[in-house]
């Protein structure tokens, strides 16, 4: 990864494809690169979809080597949902080829006049960008299918579906599985919106003729590799639990913890939630010939995913995850996993955030567009953000809009980005999370749970509440340094509770590019990102006042704990003062 | 439900039906109980699970939907809901660990020492099982006997495929042999009454191996 390929859309005569080295963007990779390079050269009041933003794709500092878990891909922006930088990341194919291509960043900069669609080809010779208006308002699956005939299997595929191509503000952008289905997506903040702005409907990227990025010390890349593996196995939640129920084993807990926010955030326990569970889902799967051990990309050897098929055993989508599962689920009072796995197939086809849109829908019921639990009226919604129609635009541009529309007062969102499947009022410190994350509302913006093991920020007593602010900090700080590495965000269980397993990743590191590396260098990584991120959002306009949540969480208790959120303004000043 | 009418059932099981009876459990069923007591003696004494096992795999449990972090000042009361769950994944995973380090991210939801209702006696409580714990507990509170209402019974054997039946080797119904299909009949119990179910696994449960895992290591 020693070049960055910048593709100016808008050149003069067609785009214009420049590559050159890394300059002061040596040794960054991932969500590093993506936000440091945004910071640096976007207009922090630019518009989104002009052509002042840049959408910058960065596989991880590991990604394309034979390291396990190394295959998330970040792509960042200026966020056409939030308004903020933003940094949006997946797993799938996309990452290994293209590190394994060379490239540390392929930037698409401006935007071109006119109508002209475009694919992007990027192979050992170089990059092509070729008009192909053939492939106009397709969706995820045909469109890939379409691509695989020209392109063949032995390649990933990013893509955008109809929701991108019109601009909506919960447009994702896809990326291939190992099977090529385009179920893995960068999914939050639009930038699916932003690819579609720049007409660019898809990227291929074929690493035929490449061989895996060389360690500077492969004896002890190797070494470091194997005992990261070894770790992974032997935890129980990267060994046994996400293997066995993926990340919906987390449905009948925070049910049970009364966390689990149903209708629309106004309760925060769904009778129904067992229907909808990680263990009747994997059952279910299982049961149908499918399964609920996959892996998103070669190299995982966590396989927290899975493929969900129907009665008669057919494919209908991958493993719906736990945000999906909620978000389509109880929080729209559904609890039929079949209508679940479709609405997650149509997310993937139209090419939108199973989170933001299934927090819209639940929205739209509040509003009354649909009765809670009516499961075709769901699909109907989904249906008219699938044909573009005037509702469905309102619907594919989010929970912010969609209840300003239609004067919903309950509207579950930070900076106009729909909360996760997790209620602040029960889990108060993810609430911090959630009000102060540059990315708008995100649980994973706080999810590398390894703070203990870095001692970032020092000892913290985590038994005080005053210290759910160092925690979430620090959080931030850690999942900020691992969205850099590719590395997947589920290895931090292992590291957490595993020291050597933590040092193995550290070795990893160190060992892939010659260098010493220590706790505290992940640490300095973590802070100069979120510092980055937290100026250019300062610039584009937002202050203290954007990190607090929608004020129903401080005014309507939730059963069945009837308790609000209660941190107070001024702790959530403090998360970033470092 | 003390007052009902309460039925004996007794399954015999092949061991690969045990994943029928998931979806009753992690929903929850009601078990009998010395209660009074603390959640560590309901586990060790009465449940007879190893305290290495509970440390180990029982992550973490809610009393009452409240995540607990001593289950020695945990005090069980009748009708108590009792949920036991494995490692959890993710950051909210994390923070409901018994005694784990991100605790305080649930403080205003965490139970804390209460000093129960001084009753010492026997009566019932509710205990859900979820993921990795379901194969593993759950064919001791199946064996010990779980008491459940007629009507639901009625429902969760009318689901049942032909494969289910197949695996039931024999049925005890107040201690005279009765065919497994007729299990699926609306009108076998009374209504409103309620049934006490022990089903036995003959091959050898995962619960035993566990144990045997733990008080070895």
């Amino acid at each position: 990864m020693d070049k960055i390929a910048r593709i100016d859309m808008g050149a003069a005569g067609g785009p214009k494809v420049t590559v050159g080295d890394l300059g002061e963007y040596a040794g960054l990779g991932g969500r590093a690169m993506t936000s440091l390079m945004v910071a640096a050269e976007v207009h922090p009041l630019a518009h989104p979809l002009g052509a002042e933003n840049k959408l910058v794709i960065s596989p991880g500092m590991l990604s394309g080597t034979t390291g396990s878990m190394t295959g998330r891909l970040s792509v960042g922006c200026k966020s056409p949902l939030t308004g903020t930088i933003k940094e949006s990341n997946a797993g799938g194919q996309a990452a290994q080829v293209l590190a394994r291509l060379g490239y540390a960043a392929v930037v698409l900069e401006g935007k071109p006049e006119g109508d002209d669609l475009y694919k992007i080809v990027i192979n050992k010779d170089g990059i092509q960008v070729i008009v192909d208006n053939s492939l106009k308002l397709m969706d995820n699956y045909p469109l890939v299918a379409k691509l695989r005939e020209e392109y063949g299997d032995k390649v990933a595929y990013m893509t955008i579906g109809s929701a991108g191509e019109r601009k909506l503000l919960a447009a994702s952008i896809a990326c291939t599985d190992p099977e090529l289905r385009p179920t893995r997506h960068c999914g939050r903040g639009g930038v699916g919106a932003v690819m579609g702005a720049k007409r660019v409907k898809a990227i291929i990227l074929d690493d035929a003729g490449m061989k895996m990025r060389p360690p500077k010390d492969p004896e002890k890349y190797r070494d470091a590799n194997r005992k990261f593996v070894e770790g992974l196995r032997k935890h129980p939640v990267t060994g046994e639990g996400l293997p066995a129920y993926g990340t919906n084993v987390l449905t009948n807990v925070l049910n049970e913890a009364g966390g689990y926010p149903a209708y629309n955030f106004k309760s925060g326990q769904f009778a129904e939630s067992a229907n909808l569970s990680g263990e009747t889902q994997a059952a279910l799967e299982i049961q149908r010939g499918g399964s609920a051990t996959h892996g998103c990309h070669r190299g995982c050897v966590i396989q927290c995913s899975g493929i969900y098929n129907d009665k008669d055993g057919n494919y209908v989508t991958k493993q719906p995850e736990y945000e999906t599962v909620w978000s389509h689920g109880g929080h729209c009072g559904i609890s039929n996993l079949d209508t679940v796995a479709k609405l997650d197939y149509m997310d993937d086809n139209i090419g939108v955030d199973t989170i933001e849109m299934g927090v819209t829908i639940g929205v739209a019921m509040d509003a009354g567009l649909a009765e809670f639990g009516d499961d075709a009226a769901a699909i109907r919604l989904m249906e008219e953000v699938e044909k573009g129609t005037p509702l469905g635009r309102v619907l594919g541009s989010g929970a912010a809009i969609t209840g300003k529309v239609f004067g919903v007062e309950r509207v579950p969102v930070v900076k106009d980005q729909a909360l996760p499947a997790y209620d602040p009022r029960a889990v108060q410190g993810i609430g911090v999370t959630y009000a102060t994350t540059t990315q708008g509302a995100d649980h994973t913006a706080g999810y590398a749970i390894a703070t203990n093991i870095l001692k970032v920020g020092g000892d913290v007593d985590p038994l005080k509440t005053e210290g759910q602010i160092e925690l979430s900090r620090n959080l931030q700080i850690a999942t900020a340094a691992i969205d850099s590495t590719g590395m997947c965000l589920f290895i931090a269980f292992a590291i957490m509770d595993q020291p050597e397993t933590f040092q193995a990743l550290l070795d990893m590191l160190g060992s892939f590019h010659g260098i010493t590396m220590t706790g505290d260098d992940v640490v300095a990584l973590g802070k100069k990102v979120l510092s980055a991120e937290r100026d250019f959002n300062t610039r584009a306009g937002f202050t203290k006042h954007h990190d607090r949540l929608p004020r129903f969480f401080y005014n309507e208790p939730i059963a069945p704990h009837n308790q609000t959120f209660m941190m107070k303004d001024e702790e959530l000043d403090e998360v970033f003062n470092w | 439900m003390k007052n009902k009418r309460k039925t004996n059932l007794i399954l015999n099981m092949d061991h690969d039906r045990l994943g029928d009876f998931f979806p009753l459990l992690q929903k929850g069923v009601t078990v009998e109980a010395h209660v009074g007591c603390s959640l560590e003696l309901l586990l060790s004494h009465q449940w007879q699970i190893p305290a290495e096992y509970a440390a180990q795999r029982i992550t973490t449990i809610f009393l009452n939907s409240r995540p607990i972090d001593s289950l020695a000042t945990a005090i069980i009361n009748e009708d108590a809901v009792i949920a036991l769950s494995g490692a959890m994944p993710g950051l909210v995973g994390a923070t409901m660990r018994r005694g784990g380090y991100y605790a305080a991210m649930r403080e205003g939801i965490t139970h804390h020492a209460t000093a129960g209702n001084g009753v010492d006696r026997n009566a019932t409580v509710r205990v859900k099982l979820f993921n990795l714990l379901l194969p593993e507990l759950g064919p001791g509170f199946l064996q010990r006997g779980i008491i459940i209402p007629a009507g639901e019974l009625s429902r969760f054997f009318n689901g049942k495929s032909e494969y289910f039946w197949q695996g039931c080797r024999s049925a005890l119904l107040d201690n005279f042999p009765i065919l497994p299909h007729l299990l699926s009949r609306e009108d076998l119990f009374p209504d409103q009454s309620t049934v006490r179910l022990s089903v036995n696994f003959p091959s050898p449960d995962k619960q035993d191996k566990c144990v045997n895992d733990f008080t070895n290591s």
